[in-house]
C-alpha cells in the first residue's frame, strides 16, 4: 500500500467535484445493480428457489457488516467520527434483542419461506459467498481508515437500488409478504445518511492524488466483493445439465437414468425436461419452453422447477463446473 | 409365476479379500465357494442380464479387483450398455490399474472406509489399509469417476460420523453412505461387540440430518440396522424382484446370503441360461410375491412396502425362513431383537476378525 503522504511526483489532486464524480462512476460501472442476477431479480424472473438462496446467502454478508464497522471504529481517534459511525452498528444490531437490520433480514428470510434458525446459523452459506464476505472483513482489517471508509461508499448507490427492489418485489414476487421488505425500506434512509457522512469524510481526508486513487481502488474492490457474492449465488443456480456420472437410457416406452447404485425411472414429461438440460438454458427458460409446449396444462412451470429440484438432489442434474 | 424384471446385477466376482473386517457380510464358509466364472463366462452373464432388463452392475466380492478378468468384465458391461460400478476396498489397485478400468468403461467406484481415522479403521479391517484407501479415493476422482464412500458404522466408531462426512466432502464424494452394520455373516458372530446403543444411533442420525442441512449434495444416505428400526427393511427390494445376485461360482441368488437357507435349490448361470435361473429356479420362487407369507405379514398393509423383510434374518433368529422378520415390532419373534439391543449397553466382547485368507493375493 502506498503511504498517504504527498511525494514530489504526486500529480495534482482532483478537484473535490472530480473526485466525487470518479467515485460515483465506480458505482455506475461496477456496483452489483448491473449484475445479471440482480437484474433478473428486479425483472421478476428469479425462481422462488433463487430468491431464497439469495436471501439465505446474503445474510452472511449482513452479519459481517457490524464486524467490519467495529474494525473501522477502532481505526479512528476522533470521538465525533466514532459517535456517528457507531450508529451503523446500532442500525444492524438494534438497541435491544429483536430489533435492527439483522433482525429485519431474518424476517425477510421468513417472508420468503426460510427457516429462521437455518438462516441465522449461516450453515448453508455457499463457499464462494463466505469467501467474498470474509475477504471484505480482511480488507478492512488490513487497510487504513481512509480506504476502509471509502470501501463503505457503496452505500451511495444503495438507496436507489433499495427503492427499485421494493417495487420489484411488490410487483413480481407477490408470494413474499410485504412486511418482509422492511429491511429494504429501512436502508433507504440509513444508507443515505451513512453515505453522506462517509462521503464527506473521504472528500475531506483524501488530500493527495494518491489518497484519492486509493479511495477509488478501495471502492472498486468493494464492488468486486458484492459482485462475487452474486456470482456464487448465480453459479449455484446455473443452467442445469445432465451429470457426467449419469447414464441416460431410452428404450421403447421407458426412460431411465442410471447413477452409481441407483436407477431412476423418468416419465414422458421428465424425459422432455431432461432433453432441455443442455447446460445453456436456465431453469426458467426450460420451464417456459415446456409450458409453451403444453398451453393446455396449468402449473407447468412450477412442476418443471420441482422436477429439476428433485433431479438435482439425486445428482442427475448438476450446474456449473461440477460433475 | 412370471418373474419381475431385475434392474440391478450384483456380480460377486470372488470372495477372496485382503481385508478381514469383523462385520464382513460374506458367508462364514466363504472359502467353500470357488471362483467358477472366468471373464468370458461373466461376459455371457452380462449379455443375458441386459436382455432381462438389467441396467446397473455392482462388481463386488470379496475384493473384485482380485479377479484376473475384471477389465474384460467391465468392457462387457459397457458393450451391452450396463452401468459398471466397482465396489472395492481400494487397497489392491494402483493408478494404472484404475486408469485401465476407466478406459474399459467403468463409471463409478464405491470405496468402503472403516473410519475417519487410521488407527481404529485399521483395527476393524484387521490390516493397515486406511492411508492406501485415501490415496485410492483421490485417484478415483482424478480419473473423473464418481466416488461413493461407504462408512460402515458400529458402536466403536459411530461417534465419528461427523468427521466421516467431512472427510467425504474433502474427497469430493458423489454419494456418502453411513451404513450401520447389518448383522449377517461375520457381523452376526460379532453382534455383541458391534451393536451400538439406541442413544448412539439417535445422535448419529442427528449429525447426518445436520450435515444434509449444510450441503444438499452429495447425498448422505443413512442406513439404519434392522435391529434398530421398528419395521424391517425391504430386503433387496423384495426377494427375486429387483436385484439378482450371481455368486463367484455362478449360482444365481436373490441375495448373497440366501444359500445359507436350508432346502432351497438355486441354479448356476454357468449351466443354464440366466433367465431360467432367475425366473424358474425353485429357490428363486420360494419367497417371491406374497403367497409364502404367514401372519402377521399375510394381511399386513405394509407388506407391499417391506415385502416381509429379510428371510435370512427370520431363519437365523426363529429357525423358520417364512416367519415374519423379527426386526418388525409386529413379529412374534421380535423379543429376540429387543434382547440384542439391550446387549448394546453391556461391555463389548473381543472382535472375531474374518478368517485370514491365504488366497487373497493379486493374480494378474
Amino acid at each position: 500500500m502506498s503511504p498517504a503522504g504527498s511525494g514530489a511526483s504526486d500529480p495534482t489532486p482532483w478537484s473535490e467535484a472530480e473526485f466525487e464524480a470518479r467515485l460515483r462512476r465506480v458505482g455506475e460501472e461496477r456496483y452489483h445493480h448491473r449484475h445479471p442476477f440482480n437484474r433478473r431479480m428486479h425483472e421478476g424472473t428469479l425462481t422462488r428457489e433463487e430468491i431464497r438462496s439469495w436471501v439465505r446467502n446474503r445474510y452472511y454478508y449482513q452479519t459481517r457488516i457490524p464486524i467490519k464497522d467495529g474494525l473501522i471504529l477502532a481505526k479512528s481517534s476522533d470521538p465525533a467520527f466514532r459517535r456517528t459511525w457507531m450508529r451503523r452498528i446500532q442500525d444492524h444490531d438494534g438497541a435491544k434483542p429483536g430489533e435492527g437490520g439483522l433482525e429485519l433480514w431474518l424476517s425477510l428470510g421468513e417472508a420468503v419461506g426460510l427457516d429462521r434458525e437455518a438462516v441465522a446459523d449461516a450453515s448453508g452459506v455457499l463457499p464462494g459467498v463466505r469467501a467474498a464476505c470474509d475477504d471484505y472483513v480482511a480488507f478492512v482489517e488490513s487497510h487504513d481508515l481512509l480506504e476502509s471508509v471509502a470501501s463503505s461508499l457503496t452505500e451511495l448507490f444503495a438507496p436507489n437500488l433499495m427503492q427499485g427492489r421494493i417495487a420489484a418485489f411488490e410487483a413480481h414476487y407477490p408470494w413474499v409478504e410485504t412486511s418482509g421488505l422492511d429491511y429494504f425500506r429501512s436502508r433507504v434512509r440509513q444508507a443515505s445518511d451513512d453515505s453522506t457522512h462517509g462521503l464527506a469524510f473521504v472528500l475531506a481526508n483524501a488530500r493527495t492524488r494518491s489518497d484519492q486513487e486509493r479511495c477509488v481502488a478501495a471502492l472498486e474492490r468493494k464492488c468486486e466483493i458484492l459482485w462475487r457474492l452474486l456470482d456464487a449465488v448465480e453459479e449455484a443456480h446455473a443452467p442445469p445439465r445432465i451429470s457426467r456420472h449419469a447414464q441416460l437410457r431410452e428404450n421403447v416406452g421407458e426412460t431411465m437414468v442410471v447413477l452409481p447404485e441407483r436407477a431412476v425411472e423418468v416419465n414422458e414429461s421428465g424425459r422432455e425436461i431432461l432433453a432441455l438440460c443442455d447446460g445453456k438454458r436456465s431453469s426458467a427458460q426450460i420451464a417456459a419452453a415446456v409450458a409453451r409446449r403444453h398451453p393446455e396444462a396449468s402449473g407447468v412451470e412450477a412442476d418443471v422447477h420441482d422436477f429439476l429440484d428433485r433431479m438435482t438432489a439425486l445428482g442427475v442434474i448438476v450446474r456449473g463446473s461440477g460433475a | 409365476m412370471s418373474a419381475p424384471r431385475p434392474y440391478n446385477l450384483v456380480a460377486e466376482l470372488t470372495y477372496r479379500c485382503p481385508l478381514r473386517c469383523a462385520y464382513c457380510s460374506n458367508p462364514l464358509d466363504y472359502r467353500e465357494v470357488r471362483d467358477g466364472l472366468d471373464a468370458e463366462a461373466w461376459g455371457r452373464v452380462l449379455h443375458q442380464a441386459a436382455d432381462l432388463g438389467v441396467v446397473h452392475v455392482g462388481l463386488t466380492g470379496g475384493e473384485p479387483t482380485l479377479h484376473p478378468g475384471l477389465e474384460a468384465i467391465v468392457a462387457a458391461a459397457r458393450e451391452v450398455g450396463i452401468y459398471a460400478h466397482l465396489v472395492t476396498a481400494g487397497t489392491t489397485l494402483d493408478a494404472e490399474g484404475l486408469a485401465a478400468l476407466k478406459r474399459a468403461g467403468l463409471r463409478s467406484v464405491q470405496l468402503s472406509l472403516q473410519d475417519s481415522v487410521a488407527s481404529s479403521g485399521d483395527e476393524i479391517a484387521g490390516v493397515p489399509a486406511f492411508d492406501a484407501k485415501l490415496r485410492f479415493a483421490r485417484q478415483v476422482r482424478s480419473e473423473g469417476l464418481a466416488l461413493v464412500l461407504n462408512f460402515v458404522v458400529h458402536r466403536r466408531n459411530i461417534a465419528r460420523v461427523k468427521p466421516m462426512i467431512e472427510l467425504a466432502w474433502r474427497l469430493d464424494a458423489e454419494r456418502i453412505e453411513i451404513a450401520n452394520v447389518q448383522y449377517h455373516g461375520w457381523a452376526e458372530r460379532n453382534r455383541a461387540a458391534l451393536l451400538p446403543s439406541e442413544e448412539q444411533v439417535r445422535h448419529a442420525a442427528e449429525v447426518v440430518s445436520g450435515a444434509r442441512s449444510i450441503r444438499r449434495r452429495p447425498e448422505v444416505v443413512f442406513v439404519l440396522a434392522d435391529y434398530l428400526a421398528d419395521r424391517p427393511k425391504p430386503c433387496m427390494g423384495g426377494w427375486g424382484r429387483r436385484t439378482l445376485v450371481v455368486a463367484p461360482d455362478g449360482v444365481v441368488l436373490p441375495c448373497h446370503e440366501a444359500r445359507s437357507l436350508p432346502g432351497l435349490e438355486f441354479w448356476s448361470a454357468d449351466e443354464r441360461p440366466l433367465a431360467e435361473c432367475w425366473s424358474d429356479a425353485p429357490g428363486m420362487n420360494a419367497y417371491r410375491g406374497e403367497a409364502w407369507m404367514r401372519d402377521p405379514c399375510r394381511t399386513c398393509p405394509e407388506r407391499g412396502r417391506d415385502f416381509g423383510g429379510c428371510r435370512c434374518q427370520a431363519f437365523r433368529l426363529t429357525g423358520e425362513a417364512a416367519e415374519a422378520d423379527p426386526a418388525c415390532a409386529l413379529a412374534p419373534g421380535h423379543a429376540r431383537v429387543r434382547d440384542a439391543r439391550g446387549a448394546a449397553d453391556l461391555p463389548a466382547p473381543e472382535l472375531v476378525l474374518r478368517g485370514g485368507d491365504p488366497r487373497a493375493s493379486r493374480e494378474r
